[in-house]
């Protein structure tokens, strides 16, 4: 009976429902009360789905499958759910790290709380909604409605440059998604079945596949749109700005979860869909990832002097090894980069949400004025350098196992590219390590003194250790247990290697 | 020979139309720009009656009435915003009409 | 004549199928017997009458006429009732109250006298209606210079203000100017279509069948390109299009807020309504000629709009240059339609998503303004969301929508427009109109800036008008517009199946 119910609408419905009560002019306190019941469903969704991924029946490869009509079915647009082994682990990412980020929104006491849970809220249900949807215009659409409130909380109650990093990140963000829309709509009418349902999409293409030329031309549209949403170098200048500047739970939503929109796309619609387009770009791909994200951006990231953009960049150095792994085309490269993702979304909004915590002690990002909080704050310390051992990648942590796998299959493409790629772990260490010195090692500086006179700096609270924890459990857990997410990811990748093609093009081009 | 004479009207037409679509462009009068609205319509009128007669048929006929009781309609109006505009600033060039943003 | 013919004849004059818009000029005289009957106190009740007839009005279009697919002629092909001016008869009737609704919030802070607005508003809606119903070119004209002499009025009503009565006089000429062209064009059209010399020669040049079916024998004659030019630049001036748009961002600014809203909204729906009419039956024989001209214009339009209003402070020249390229969007839509079927619903779709999104944003307008209408600043919204956070959501879902987000309205009338384009093979103008959303983003960006995030400290409120106070009733009619924006974000079905998908 209960397996028969449809996971997806209490994950969507109930936060945007919990929005609209709160848009309505809900009371401060009931707010407070209904949104952890807004949160709190999406990760009971999640882990449901999670639990019973393996047993469930599968329509087409997608488990709870479940079609709704908005209307326009005559324009083969419907609500569709369900979620594959593609999607799962990312739905299970996307409602863990909306809980952790809404039970640190709630209890952060930000100003204008009603607002920033309610856009918190609709966030939370489009990330629910991208990776629960398997018609690709709703997955574009839940990625929108999570997009807008990003740009708004931005702009309220971002730090400095709040506007210009709102603009900015508007602006790009805008672009990128208008193109990846423009590809979309190609593929729908180029396939001959104007349809967006993914598998309808599937079946036609793999029946009648597009010519090769239309191929690579859409697949090169939707690389630079997707690319822009993934801080693809050189596209990526909005990333750090933007996190440096959004609140701390608005960061670790959109660069834990949101982002992986455009990867997900990649692996789950666009090259499922146009397989001979990826060789076309597939060297030019792995350079940009190669040294712009992970070389260039890695020195960059070592060179930040400022904690919050430290991060910011160390999130677009990672995104790097995510796009090698797709331009590696293998089944065992587009599993790493599943597994990437939700490694690093965890990680990444870790780190985050600690920054936070850290800000809250010091009153400053600056690695120049920080030191010494470990004396303070010692279990604060203790998650900050797990945090950041899992987002270097050591063993242990669910990092590893998707760098791991993705050097692997890069290996069998080009073996000098993964020799510099694993260069770019040891810049990871670097400045990962650097910073947790920084901030909680060595001797107090005079400004952290100063501020720790008068407001004596404590160790991490209650309502900042329960979500770190969340997150750090998760890591840890899938770390030590991969087969928990493998066995799905496996279900949905051909076992033979189809992509060879690639692999023989990236490898012939040396 | 009927060709001929109807290209004449329409001839006439065209052109007190085109004179009429200068003056609204170039005149700075609004009285005067007025004038030469009202000339494209009669321009109009006039082609419409050549046409209808050579033709054979009554629509063109019927419309000049419509056109007429329009072209005073719009006269009405536009005089009386002349008029309540005069008393505002004393002056009817629409050169000196610039106080909205450009 | 025989007396069976005339009796024939006026079998035609089927005067019951035009129940809505008759009614709506009986209300409409109906308000001014109310002025002279009631007392001067009573006089606030006038406006609510108006807002209650229309609604019932609406109501009886809506649950009393089954919108059938048939197609009727009547008044002898005067005037072709379709399943089309079944929609337009909504739209219409909605976008008279909403102006209605408006007008109440923002007459109240003129001296100037208010029933006669109503009243003229209505009529003005009744003409769109015949319109867009019309089949027959001497219909069209009376039923557009109905609707124009209206808007004349409007435009200048507050007339102790100068700057009101110039943006008349703009409009005026503009609008003469634009009806004289497109009555040479009609002209020069009937003339063509009756030469006997011509195959294909028509008794009844005017009406739009007969005329589309002469043009589609004589395909290259010099006179009808002539004429159809002159016809699309007159109607061109209606929607707002390049190059007829110059008017545009002086009279909005110039006009009384539910005017404005009434030409950005209406007026340009009157324009695309009278465009699709005509470009399906007559405009279409020469689609060698009209399709690249509509392209062309579509895409001026997009790139006008949005690049003019990117550097505007006034928010009604901003709204009225953000609506230059709405209908640059909607031009795309109908450019789309010579081919692709389905682009028609997506052009209604668009339509009614603008409809709602700008009701919601001149709400907001007609509540901020100060007493001299013209002068509505971007720094006048400063701190909006903070002092008044209802209207701060309000103009946000509005802005939000005419912005094209998800998961409002806007988004779903501009993807459907889009999709159709693609369909067509539009890809050039497509890549524009994209241009043209990335940079409407930036300037509704702006304006929801000002809104939300600028702190009104620095100003303290010192250069601000007050803001009126929303009662109760616009309150709940403001919700409930937002949430139909919403809702139709989510849902498309309620108004999909109907615009026949």
């Amino acid at each position: 009976m209960f397996l028969s119910l449809d996971p997806f609408l209490p994950a969507l419905g109930v936060p945007l429902f919990i929005a609209l009560l709160i848009g309505l002019g809900l009371p401060k306190r009931w707010s407070v009360r209904l949104s952890y019941i807004g949160f709190l469903a999406p990760l009971l969704s999640a882990l449901h789905v999670w639990w019973y991924f393996a047993s469930s029946n599968k329509v087409s490869g997608f488990a709870f499958y479940n079609a709704y009509s908005t209307g326009i079915d005559r324009l083969g647009i419907g609500l569709k759910f369900g979620v594959n082994g593609l999607s799962m682990p990312l739905y299970v990412l996307a409602g863990i790290v909306g809980f952790a980020a809404g039970l640190y929104a709630i209890r952060s006491g930000a100003d204008r709380l009603k607002l920033y849970l309610m856009l918190l809220l609709v966030m939370q249900a489009g990330l629910m909604g991208i990776f629960a949807s398997v018609d690709i215009f709703y997955i574009y659409f839940f990625h929108e409605l999570a997009l807008i409130p990003t740009f708004i909380m931005v702009g309220l109650w971002g730090g400095r440059d709040r506007n210009y990093a709102a603009m900015k990140m508007t602006i790009y963000l805008t672009v990128g998604a208008m193109l990846s829309l423009f590809g979309l709509i190609a593929i729908y009418v180029k396939s001959g079945v104007n349809s967006f349902d993914l598998i309808t999409l599937k079946q036609a293409l793999a029946d009648h596949p597009l010519e090769l030329i239309k191929q690579q031309h859409f697949l090169g549209i939707l690389l630079l749109g997707l690319g822009i949403l993934v801080s693809l170098w050189p596209f990526h200048t909005w990333a750090p700005l933007g996190y440096g500047a959004a609140p701390s739970s608005a960061s670790m939503l959109h660069a834990g979860v949101l982002k992986k929109f455009g990867l997900y796309m990649l692996i789950q619609v666009v090259i499922p869909l146009l397989p001979e387009g990826l060789s076309h770009w597939s060297h030019l791909l792995a350079l940009l990832a190669l040294f712009g994200n992970v070389i260039v951006i890695g020195l960059v990231t070592i060179a930040q002097r400022d904690l919050k953009q430290m991060i910011g960049f160390s999130s677009v150095m990672h995104m790097g090894y995510a796009f090698l792994g797709i331009a590696a085309g293998s089944a065992l490269g587009t599993g790493g980069v599943v597994m990437l993702m939700v490694a690093h979304g965890l990680s990444v909004a870790l780190l985050f949400l600690l920054t936070a915590s850290i800000h809250q002690r010091t009153e400053t990002y600056s690695f120049n004025d920080m030191g010494g909080l470990a004396r303070k704050a010692p279990v604060l310390a203790a998650l900050f350098t797990a945090a950041t051992f899992a987002s270097i990648g050591l063993p242990g942590f669910a990092n590893f196992w998707g760098e791991l796998s993705i050097f692997i299959a890069l290996w069998h493409c080009s073996a000098w590219m993964t020799c510099v790629a694993i260069l770019g772990v040891i810049i990871s260490a670097i400045y990962g390590l650097r910073s947790a010195a920084y901030v909680f090692f060595g001797e107090p500086t005079n400004s952290f003194k100063l501020v720790d006179s008068h407001r004596p700096a404590s160790d991490i609270t209650c309502s900042e250790k329960i979500p770190a924890l969340i997150l750090l459990i998760a890591l840890l857990f899938v770390g030590f247990y991969p087969a928990s997410l493998t066995n799905a990811i496996n279900s949905s990748l051909p076992a033979s290697e189809v992509h060879s093609s690639t692999q023989a093009n990236v490898a012939a081009s040396h | 020979m009927i060709q001929s004479s109807l290209l004449a009207y329409i001839g006439l037409s065209a052109i007190l139309f085109a004179i009429g679509f200068i003056g609204v462009l170039l005149r700075r009068n609004a009285i005067v720009i007025f004038m030469s609205l009202e000339l494209m319509l009669i321009a109009s009128t006039l082609a419409l009656v050549a046409f209808s007669k050579f033709n054979g048929t009554m629509d063109g006929d019927v419309f000049v009435f419509f056109i007429l009781t329009v072209a005073a309609a719009e006269v009405a109006v536009g005089l009386a915003i002349v008029v309540a505009l005069f008393r505002q600033k004393q002056t009817i060039q629409v050169s000196e009409l610039d106080s909205l943003k450009h | 004549m025989e007396i069976s013919v005339l009796q024939h004849l006026a079998s035609g004059n089927v005067w019951s199928s035009l129940w809505p818009e008759l009614s709506l000029g009986c209300l409409a005289l109906a308000l001014l017997v109310l002025e002279i009957v009631l007392p001067k106190k009573s006089h606030d009740v006038i406006s609510q009458v108006a807002i209650l007839g229309q609604m019932i009005i609406l109501g009886f279009v809506l649950f009393c006429c089954h919108s059938s697919d048939a197609t009727t002629e009547i008044f002898n092909g005067l005037i072709t009732l379709t399943k089309t001016s079944h929609i337009m008869r909504v739209f219409f009737l909605l976008a008279s109250i909403f102006v209605s609704l408006i007008a109440r919030v923002s007459l109240a802070k003129q001296t100037m006298p208010k029933v006669e607005f109503y009243h003229i508003v209505m009529v003005v809606s009744a003409a769109m209606m015949l319109l867009v119903e019309s089949s027959h070119l001497i219909m069209a004209f009376v039923a557009l210079e109905t609707v124009t002499i209206g808007l004349y009025v409007l435009v200048s009503y507050s007339r102790e203000s100068a700057l009101t009565l110039e943006a008349g006089l703009k409009y005026l000429v503009m609008g003469a100017l634009s009806s004289s062209l497109l009555l040479f064009g009609i002209v020069l059209l009937y003339g063509v279509s009756g030469n006997p010399l011509l195959a294909g020669h028509t008794l009844s040049g005017m009406h739009y069948q007969d005329l589309g079916n002469f043009l589609n024998l004589n395909p290259h004659n010099f006179l009808a390109s002539v004429g159809i030019i002159l016809v699309i630049a007159g109607v061109a001036f209606k929607m707002g299009a390049f190059p007829f748009q110059i008017w545009v961002p002086d009279v909005y600014q110039g006009a009384p807020t539910p005017t404005t809203a009434f030409l950005a909204v209406a007026s340009k729906a009157a324009g695309f309504g009278l465009l699709l009419s005509l470009f399906h039956t007559v405009l279409l024989s020469y689609s060698w000629l009209v399709i690249p001209v509509l392209s062309f214009m579509a895409g001026a339009t997009i790139l006008f709009g949005n690049f003019a209003a990117l550097t505007q402070t006034n928010v009604k020249r901003l709204i009225g240059l953000s609506g230059v390229s709405h209908a640059g969007f909607l031009l795309l839509g109908v450019v789309a339609s010579a081919t692709i079927p389905m682009a028609l619903g997506a052009v209604y779709f668009y339509l009614f998503s603008y409809l709602l999104a700008s009701f919601l944003v001149f709400c907001v307008m007609a509540h901020v303004a100060p007493a001299e209408d013209a002068n509505q600043e971007l720094s006048h919204y400063v701190g909006l969301a903070r002092d008044n956070p209802f209207l701060g959501a309000i103009l946000a879902i509005g802005l939000g929508s005419l912005a094209g987000i998800p998961p409002l309205a806007g988004f779903m009338g501009k993807f459907f427009v889009f999709l159709a384009a693609y369909q067509a093979k539009m890809y050039s103008l497509l890549f524009v109109a994209i241009i043209g959303v990335v940079v409407s983003i930036y300037y509704y960006f702006g304006w929801i800036k000002a809104a939300f995030f600028e702190s009104s400290e620095q100003d303290a409120g010192a250069a601000r008008p007050a803001r009126t106070e929303v009662c109760w009733c616009n309150r709940l009619i403001f919700t409930l517009v937002a949430l139909a924006t919403l809702g139709l974000g989510f849902y498309q079905g309620a108004l999909g199946q109907w615009l026949n998908w």
